[in-house]
Parts: C-alpha cells; sequence; structure tokens
C-alpha cells in the first residue's frame, strides 16, 4: 500500500483517503451423509481504497479496488478516475475519525489450533451427537475463518484486528416408516468447546425427532406463543436497525427518539443496548469499517427510545456522536419464567416476519410444542401472525439469557394475542 | 470494456497451474473471475457513486483425488507455478480418521471444448456523469410528484463480469453485463409510513434508462394504497398470482428443493417424484442460464459446463432437476450447467439461474373473475425454502381484495402464503397466458451462498394459505 498511500498523498486533488485491507484465510469441511465430500481453503486480501474530495463546499467519495497486480500506472488511473467520480459527488461534508492506532485480537481460542486439526475436532463434535435412533446428519459444512482488518486513514489513525469465527450448518435429518423430514442449524461460534457444539447439534437432533411426530392440531390453537432466542434476536434486530444513524437520515425511521416503542405496556419493558463485543458472539468487533472504536450505548430504555446509534458519516450528519457500528446488540432481561396453562413454544420457523412499517410479526412455523400442562404435543403445519405494536406492549421476557450470533438477552419472551392459524 | 485483459494475461499461468497439479490430481480446473460492480445512487440527501458489492477479482482451482473433491481460493496465480501448485496441494492436511471416510470415488468430466462468448452491451456509452443526472433527475422528479413522500431512492447497479475457466481440456472464456435499475419510495400518509420499491433490469443500461421513469406513477399509486391497507383475515383463499409472486412459488417452494446436491444428500423429497405428478397438469417449469435472457443469464457456469435450458415441470410431472458437475458426477447425470459460487472464494453448487413458469392459456380478466372472494397477491417480499418436507412461506408485498369477480380497492398487507408445495402446486386451476420475468433478486442457499437470480411467469390462480 505504500505506493498508493504516496500518490495520494502527493495528489493536490485528494482531500483524505482511507485503505480498508481485509485478509481472509478459511478452511472448510463439506460432509455429504456424514462422509467427507470437499475439502477448501482459502487465502484472499482485500484493498479497497476510498478517495475524498472536498469541492464546492461538499465532500464527495469513491472508491476502488487494488490487487497484487496493479501497477504504479494503473494506480495512477485509478486515482483519477476515482477522484473524477468524487467530484460528481454533493454530500455534505464530514471529518474522518481523528488519529488513533492500536492493534488488538477478538477474544478466541481458535489460534490454539492448526485450521485442518481444529476442523476435524469440530467434525468429530457433530458427528458424536448423534445417539439418536433414525436421526442422522446428511449434511455438514464447516467453516473456520481467521479475519485480520486493518484501516488506514489518512488522518493518522491506523488500526488492525484479528478475529476468528467458525460456522456449523448441519441438517439433522429423522427417517422414519412414514416419512424423512430435517431441520435446518446454523451454528456460530469463536471459541472451540466439543461440549458446547455437541449440546447444540443433540438439541436439534431431538428436536427434528420431534418434527417427524409432530402433528398438524385438528382444532386452532388459542394460546400464549413462546418464541425463542433466534425470533428474539429477529425482533430486538428489527427494532435496532430503525434508530440506526443511517436509518433516520433517510427519513425511513418509525421510531423516534424521546418517544415509546411501548405505547401502552402492559408486559416486561424493553431494553436494548448496542455494544461492540459480547463474550462468545462471532460478531464481536474492536472497531469498524471507519476505524472507530466500539464501545457501547443505550438505545432503548424501559421502552422508550433514548439513543440513535451509527456509523461516522451520518452519526456528523445528524449532528449526534458517531457510536461506530456497533455489531452486537443486548436486550434485558425480564421476570417471566415458564407460562401457565397451555402455551406453544416455538422451535423452528422458516423466518420470523418483523415488519414493522404494517405493524405485522408472524410467520410458518416447522416445529413447536404446544404446552399443556405435563403433556408436551410437537406441532407442525401451522403459522402464527399479530399486531407488532400490540405484541411490544404484552411481551414478557424471560429472566434466563442466551446468546445467538450478535445477540445475547432474553432466552425466550411470551406473546399473546397473537393469532395461530 | 471486453473481456478482462487481467484475465487474459493469466492464461499462461492457469495451463501451468493446471498441468503441475494434474501430476497428483484425477481432475484439475481453475476458473478466474474478474466482475466490476458499479452502484450510482442518489436520495433526497446524498448521492453515491461506489465500487458494488460484486467488485471481485480472483481465482478457484478445482481438484479431484477421485474419493474428495478440494477446492482452493487465491487472489492471483502469477509467478513460480510451480511454488503454488506445491502450496495448494499442501494446503489440505487432515487427519486419517477424516481422509478414511470419504463418499465413493467418482469422475468429474472434462470433456474438449474450447470456446469464447460475449454478450452486447452498452456500458461504455454512458459516463458517470450521465447515470449519476439521471438518477437525480428521477429522484427529483419522484419527489416532486408527491408531498407524502419522506424520501425517494434511484439506484443503477450495473455489473460486468469476465469469467476464465481452464481444465486440462476445455478452455473458456466469457464476459456479460447486467443492470438492475431500482427505486424506492418512502412515502407518509393516513399516520402511516410506507416502504414501496420497483425495478427494471436488462442486460442494456439504455432500456433500463427507458423504463425506470415509466414505472413511478404505479409506485406512488401503491404507496397510497398501503397505507389504507388492513391486516389480512387468516385463512385459505382462492388467490391469483402476479409475476412476481408466480417466480416466488417456482423458486422458493419448487426450485430450491430441485438443486440436485440436495438429491445427493437426501434432502430433497423431489427425488422420490421424478416421473411423477407433483403440479397440475397444466403445470409447466423450467430453470437455466440460457432458458431466457435475465440477471443469471451466462454462457458456461463456475464448473466449466454450457448453460443449460431445464424443463423441469412437464405437464405437471416433476421431468428432471438441475446440477452442478460434482453432484451430476454422484447421481450419475449430466450436468445442466448450474454449477454457481458466490464469487471466487466459496464452494460450488447447484443453483438456481433463471425459474419460471411457462405461460398457459387464460386470459387474466377470466381468473379474476373466476373468483368470487379472494385475493390477487403481489411483490415479492421474501420466501424460505423447506425442500425436504415442501413446507412453504412466501411473503408477497401486499394483496388486494377480489369481491364478485373484480378487484376491488381493498390492500391487504403483508401476506405471507404457507402450506404445503404440492397442494399449492396441485392447486394450480388457470394459468395465464401473459409471462414475465424479473430479476433484481439475490439468493441464498439456506442463509448463506447468495447468486443473482431471476423468476416470474404467468399469473396462476391456487387455492392456498395466506395470513
Amino acid at each position: 500500500m505504500n505506493t498508493v498511500t504516496e500518490l495520494l498523498r502527493a495528489d493536490s486533488r485528494v482531500s483524505g483517503y482511507k485503505f480498508n485491507i481485509h485478509k481472509k484465510e478459511s478452511f472448510e469441511l463439506f460432509f455429504v451423509k456424514g462422509r467427507l465430500e470437499t475439502v477448501r481453503s482459502t487465502d484472499t486480501c482485500d484493498r479497497e481504497v476510498t478517495v475524498y474530495v472536498d469541492h464546492d463546499g461538499f465532500r464527495g467519495d469513491a472508491q476502488f479496488f487494488i490487487y497484487p497486480s496493479t501497477t504504479a500506472e494503473q494506480l495512477r488511473a485509478l486515482i483519477d478516475e476515482a477522484v473524477g467520480k468524487a467530484l460528481l459527488i454533493d454530500n455534505q461534508a464530514y471529518e474522518l475519525p481523528e488519529k488513533q492506532t492500536g492493534s488488538y485480537t477478538v477474544e478466541s481460542n481458535f489460534a490454539d489450533y492448526a485450521p485442518g486439526e481444529l476442523a476435524g475436532l469440530i467434525a468429530e463434535a457433530v458427528f458424536s451427537a448423534n445417539d439418536i435412533p433414525n436421526a442422522s446428519l446428511n449434511s455438514v459444512e464447516i467453516f473456520l475463518n481467521r479475519h485480520t482488518e486493518t484501516v488506514v486513514n489518512s488522518r493518522g489513525l491506523d488500526k488492525i484486528q484479528v478475529r476468528y469465527d467458525a460456522m456449523v450448518e448441519a441438517i439433522p435429518t429423522y427417517n422414519g416408516e412414514k416419512q424423512s423430514v430435517e431441520l435446518y442449524q446454523q451454528y456460530n461460534f469463536s471459541t472451540m468447546d466439543p461440549e458446547a457444539i455437541r449440546a447444540e447439534i443433540a438439541d436439534k437432533l431431538a428436536a427434528v425427532k420431534a418434527r417427524y411426530e409432530a402433528v398438524t392440531p385438528e382444532q386452532p390453537l388459542d394460546c400464549p406463543v413462546v418464541l425463542n432466542r433466534q425470533e428474539l434476536a429477529e425482533l430486538f434486530g428489527s427494532i435496532a436497525q430503525d434508530l440506526n444513524y443511517a436509518t433516520v437520515y433517510a427519513h425511513a425511521n418509525l421510531f423516534r427518539k424521546g418517544q415509546p416503542i411501548q405505547k401502552d405496556p402492559t408486559g416486561d419493558p424493553i431494553g436494548i443496548t448496542m455494544k461492540g463485543q459480547i463474550s462468545g458472539s462471532v460478531r464481536s468487533a474492536r472497531f469498524d469499517s471507519d476505524g472507530l472504536s466500539l464501545g457501547s450505548i443505550r438505545l432503548v430504555e424501559d421502552g422508550q427510545a433514548v439513543n440513535y446509534y451509527g456509523s461516522n458519516r451520518y452519526g456528523q450528519y445528524l449532528g449526534e456522536t458517531p457510536t461506530g457500528s456497533l455489531p452486537c446488540l443486548a436486550a434485558d432481561p425480564g421476570t417471566a419464567g415458564t407460562p401457565q396453562g397451555a402455551y406453544l413454544e416455538v422451535i423452528s420457523m422458516s423466518g420470523l416476519q418483523v415488519d414493522l412499517y404494517n405493524d405485522y410479526i408472524g410467520g410458518e412455523i416447522r416445529l413447536a410444542y404446544y404446552h399443556q400442562g405435563r403433556q408436551v404435543l410437537p406441532v407442525t403445519g401451522i403459522s402464527i401472525s399479530g399486531c407488532l405494536s400490540q405484541v411490544l406492549n404484552t411481551i414478557r421476557l424471560s429472566s434466563d439469557t442466551a446468546v445467538y450470533r450478535g445477540y445475547q438477552g432474553p432466552a425466550q419472551a411470551i406473546l399473546s394475542q397473537m393469532k395461530i392459524f | 470494456m471486453g473481456f478482462s485483459e487481467f484475465l487474459n494475461s493469466r492464461r499462461d499461468a492457469a495451463r501451468g497451474l493446471v498441468a503441475q497439479l494434474r501430476k497428483r490430481f484425477d481432475y484439475v480446473s481453475v476458473l478466474g473471475v474478474d466482475a466490476k460492480a458499479k452502484t450510482v445512487q442518489v436520495n433526497r440527501n446524498t448521492s453515491n457513486i461506489s465500487a458494488g458489492r460484486d467488485t471481485e477479482c480472483g481465482f478457484v482451482v478445482k481438484l479431484s483425488s477421485g474419493s474428495v473433491f478440494y477446492e482452493y481460493s487465491l487472489d492471483d496465480i502469477a509467478g513460480d507455478t510451480e511454488a503454488l501448485a506445491e502450496k495448494i496441494a499442501g494446503a489440505f492436511t487432515l487427519n486419517a480418521a477424516l481422509l478414511g471416510n470419504t463418499i465413493d470415488p467418482v469422475t468429474l468430466s472434462d470433456e474438449p471444448l474450447t470456446r469464447s462468448f460475449a454478450r452486447e452491451h452498452d456500458l461504455a456509452d454512458y459516463s458517470d456523469q450521465q447515470l449519476l443526472d439521471f438518477c437525480k433527475n428521477q429522484c427529483a422528479a419522484l419527489l416532486g410528484k408527491s408531498e407524502h413522500l419522506l424520501n425517494a431512492m434511484v439506484s443503477l447497479n450495473i455489473l460486468e463480469t469476465s469469467k476464465l475457466f481452464i481444465s486440462e481440456h476445455r478452455e473458456l472464456d466469457q464476459n456479460y453485463s447486467w443492470v438492475n435499475g431500482i427505486l424506492v419510495g418512502i412515502y407518509q400518509e393516513n399516520d402511516k409510513v410506507v416502504q414501496v420499491f420497483d425495478s427494471a433490469n436488462y442486460h442494456l443500461i439504455g432500456k433500463v434508462l427507458e423504463e425506470l421513469p415509466t414505472i413511478t406513477g404505479k409506485l406512488l399509486h401503491t404507496a397510497h394504497m398501503l397505507t389504507l391497507a388492513k391486516p389480512i383475515t387468516p385463512g385459505v383463499y382462492d388467490v391469483i398470482t402476479d409475476p412476481s409472486i408466480t417466480g416466488l412459488i417456482a423458486h422458493e417452494a419448487f426450485g430450491h428443493g430441485v438443486e440436485m446436491d440436495q438429491f445427493v444428500k437426501d434432502r430433497a423429497l423431489a427425488k422420490q417424484y421424478v416421473g411423477k405428478y407433483v403440479a397440475s397438469p397444466i403445470c409447466n417449469m423450467r430453470d437455466g442460464a440460457a432458458s431466457t435472457l435475465s440477471a443469471a443469464s451466462y454462457f458456461f457456469d463456475d464448473d466449466g459446463v454450457l448453460a443449460g435450458d431445464t424443463q423441469i415441470i412437464k405437464d405437471g410431472i416433476l421431468v428432471t432437476g438441475i446440477s452442478d458437475l460434482a453432484s451430476a458426477a454422484q447421481l450419475g447425470t449430466a450436468p445442466t450447467g448450474n454449477g454457481r459460487r458466490e464469487s471466487s472464494r466459496r464452494k460450488a453448487y447447484s443453483r438456481m439461474t433463471n425459474t419460471f413458469f411457462e405461460p398457459g392459456k387464460d386470459k387474466l380478466s377470466d381468473m379474476i373473475a373466476s373468483i368470487d372472494h379472494g385475493y390477487m397477491l403481489f411483490d415479492t417480499n421474501n420466501g424460505m425454502e423447506d425442500p425436504k418436507n415442501w413446507a412453504i412461506q412466501c411473503v408477497a408485498q401486499y394483496g388486494i381484495e377480489i369481491v364478485d369477480g373484480k378487484l376491488t380497492d381493498n390492500y391487504v398487507s403483508p401476506v405471507v402464503m404457507s402450506g404445503y408445495v404440492p397442494d399449492l402446486l396441485q392447486s394450480i386451476s388457470m394459468i395465464s397466458d401473459d409471462f414475465k420475468v424479473t430479476g433484481a433478486g439475490m439468493c441464498g442457499k439456506g442463509y448463506k451462498e447468495w447468486v443473482r437470480v431471476s423468476d416470474g411467469g404467468p399469473a396462476l390462480k391456487v387455492r392456498v394459505k395466506l395470513g
């Protein structure tokens, strides 16, 4: 990057620049019906240059990528082209983050292993989880990634972080006499813990057996619906996205700072904090793509939006303090325990649909447990739908917590006033 | 513009690498990708000309020892070919337990072929200034048409792709482009904020610039009606699908289930239905990069297999699925040209391309007139596949109530369509004689591996659960 730095510094038209360098090394295993099919390895590096040009009271920017093969002559042409594009852009001016340096490694024990060794150990943990007769893992994909991310800008900011993540995509399948059924599982982690992997897979294998046994209720169900961490991550994530600086600046937000998200609450108050890091989350990062250090900010307090959050540029546009693009969300636990009476516990959905604009929440359920006292009936072939604002007003949040990707918060929530059909 | 000079400069290196690695592996291929994406975007407050997210330049080397496939992705293959071959071969260190438990040996086909392909485009005819001015003018025009618009966004997403495929017996290259023009409105009226979008998609910028201005009126009307929309009363209804929702059904409800890598894994119920009725006898469905010209049209796939045009359902009977090279080899079938990667850094899977139902013989007006009470559904929001169990979740942006054979002004939104795939497909009772395929979307496999796809077809009359 030295040549491009020199060329940019020597170019009087260039008001500023930023480099984003992402080196990714991965090792991947793909299994078909328990047998190894494909092994992949990648060693790649993206080098993106953003050029800023101040003109006529505006700031324009443009990007280009450079490769090991890019010559000095090509670099000059790329800079010329980028300056030309940036001069066309009349955006409100903003400053790049100030000089700050740092070198970080996000917590993980992956560096203790060779990639092939670690992938093998993960595979061993995954396949050892299956002790259910007639159950199998028809497809397993294991991805190990080591990310080295560097941000450098013309104001002297120079940061580097190393992050690790792993992802297991497993398809637990149950082959019975009447049919064969499956569920989808994606498990992300950044700390090697064979027991945790085994437990995750074993849970899903038990669930797929339940899906095999599941029936479509003969009569419509009318009871509270319990959502788990995956759906709660979607629900709270939708609220957080609405309070992002970019959404607010685009006039696309429904919620406003200082106004309630729960307008007439009778359930647990919602509290949301956006964070840079959550222990055990693969989304954890020390800085964002502008190089801004990532701390935390309280977004929702007692059911009321109290702050916005977001990137350097849009924070400045709104006259707010840039928090950086915080990748993790922590939701406050509530007070709820196991619901009294009958309830429907959602285990697997096609995908929870949360539509703030249309005040809608719902989706198709692939597996749920219908609890009636001590009786638990696996059910499938049903859908749920409800009015989002009513659901938020009455939501009951569990006191126990869970982590799912970038989410940390209540492990379960009880939703009333949902239609089950 | 035209085929990538960079990839051309790496032909000899690719040939050399194939030759070196063939000393150790039964099959070797090198795929080089040079994709240049550009996004020009304008909204009320900002404008932007950026390198689109599909920009990439790199290589993937595919190897087979018979019982295991290996892939290595890297930025460049220039330099000491022998040393690079050594590095690649040494990158796959595994324990004996894994190597002792592999799939049955298969042979990947490598039939001789040398071809160059290029699709006409007009990318060089438009400067950045012209494209930006177009977006600015359209944005201003849209905002000027309604005081209810809080914001409007106009964007042009332009992608030019060059790919080079070299194996021992094949040498192929291709160059093609695609342009998505997108309008988005954030609209406030009747104490409600709604977001609406529409798009124009062609291989020529000129056609996109011609069509986009013509769809603003419909966009604003839809936005107005959506502010009046009510939730739908859940239930089972007679439904007419517009081409977008027809495409969603073709793609999500059925298409994923005929991706034949799922057959290899026993993940697709469709495997048991080849040669059997899966849909109403008036139903025909196809997929292929060569089936029609749309967002997923190319000349050869990422395995170096020529683009196909596959009849998936004929007269209601499932004929075949779609496959990549590896799954076809494992199933003992011919690959259909559906081996696709998210990028040169990702694995090739069996993926859909342009997927659609073929037109029928009915008039749309007759189809609507045949319904006493039901809905016509419009505009894809999203969908999720379930190839093993054939459960459906397809989300439409909105529906319009049909009463006594006529479309009313009663809008419902959003609308989630759910149920069981064969029930839905066998309920198809009328198919319109018109046809439209749209190609602004991306498709994942599970929740990853995003590729550009298109889908569509005619209007269908079905009976399905809405909520």
